[in-house]
């Protein structure tokens, strides 16, 4: 292993601190770019009225111990009977919100706006980075590693005699991008944290199907075990009223 | 500790052992809180840790006190009554524990560097 390397100070004053201001100031200006071409879409009242019947089941659900029994089934019948029950979807119609829903180009253009805002400034970020920055040790990590992470810490310089734990400019603003992360939500708002990752994830589910999570809603309902809480309170009550009298 | 100032707003007073009284948002609202604490315990915690010097293991046993800090903290917070505002002691214990991690490094890093390697 080759001994300590020294570091020139204008590594720390132009490469380091620049480009970490750098890649927070670009997660702000990414937050306000994206918040102003967060289109306005007028809501389908359709949907939003599927979205407020899930709602109401949910506190139905929620909060069944605190009602009789016989008036929490007379609501769940409400919610669930198969004839004109709320959350009762009919098997035609479930397609067809579907297939509405793909072909509806304002929610794929408001995906990609949403997906190109994320993406331009990293890969500008990214370039950036590759044409000023490549080919030099910019930091170290204060923690040895195992030979394994020498192509992760070390990516663009191929010298294998330097120490894994020093680690190359475009490496470092890789750890920047993971964990800037934290900061962001810090500094943003929840809003912000849960963009990346969470996103992604989204992503899969690209086609939400309303009537999948009425019938969801639904299954839910109808396995609830109704237990009425009030004479247990009174057990409660009189057990507190004991107590204090004694 | 910053933003726990909301940590009272919340929750169901009684304890009940049987019936459950939480509501969802205002025990969603309360993890938000711990993670917020969480995330900048440990931002706070790495550059401690930068500008201290700390190198290998004695770094990541520092991230450990900062997040046990910040569970004491909260606990605190909760008046040490943890069922008025959680469901399980693991919410405040264990909840976004590793969470934190990568800022930490990044933060212990980047003050590490700047102090002590150039």
């Amino acid at each position: 292993m080759a001994e300590d390397l020294v570091l020139d100070t204008a590594i720390r004053d132009w490469v380091l601190i620049p480009l970490s201001v750098v890649m927070v100031l670009i997660g702000i200006l990414r937050y306000f770019v994206s918040k102003l071409m967060r289109s306005f879409q007028v809501p389908d009242p359709k949907i939003v009225k599927e979205g407020q019947v899930i709602v109401r089941a949910r506190n139905l659900r929620g909060a069944a111990n605190f009602i009789p029994p016989k008036s929490f089934r007379s609501r769940r019948v409400y919610f669930s009977n198969e004839e004109n029950g709320l959350l009762f979807v009919p098997k035609g119609q479930a397609q067809n919100a579907q297939a509405q829903m793909f072909s509806d180009p304002n929610i794929a253009m408001d995906m990609m706006k949403k997906n190109l805002s994320m993406i331009i400034p990293q890969t500008l970020t990214f370039a950036w980075v590759n044409f000023f920055f490549s080919g030099f040790v910019a930091a170290k990590i204060p923690f040895p590693l195992t030979q394994r992470f020498r192509s992760m810490l070390q990516n663009g310089i191929d010298l294998s005699t330097v120490d894994v734990s020093y680690v190359s400019s475009r490496s470092w603003y890789f750890l920047n991008l993971f964990g800037l992360r934290g900061l962001f939500s810090l500094i943003l708002g929840e809003e912000n944290a849960m963009d990346d990752t969470q996103r992604m994830m989204q992503m899969g589910g690209f086609g939400f199907d309303p009537s999948k999570s009425l019938s969801a809603e639904k299954d839910g309902l109808d396995i609830v075990q109704h237990d009425w809480a009030l004479p247990k309170f009174e057990h409660r009550a009189e057990a507190v009223l004991k107590k204090l009298v004694s | 500790m910053a933003g726990q100032g909301d940590s009272s707003d919340k929750k169901s007073k009684e304890v009940m052992n049987d019936v459950s009284t939480f509501r969802a948002e205002n025990l969603q609202n309360n993890m938000k809180v711990v993670y917020y604490s969480r995330t900048f315990l440990s931002i706070i915690g790495g550059a401690i840790a930068g500008i201290l010097g700390l190198t290998g293991f004695m770094g990541f046993i520092l991230y450990f006190i900062a997040m046990a800090i910040t569970s004491i903290g909260l606990i605190a917070k909760a008046k040490f009554s943890l069922h008025s505002y959680f469901d399980c002691w693991n919410r405040i214990i264990l909840d976004g524990f590793l969470g934190g991690l990568m800022s930490f490094v990044l933060f212990w890093t980047f003050a590490y560097d700047i102090v002590h390697i150039f």
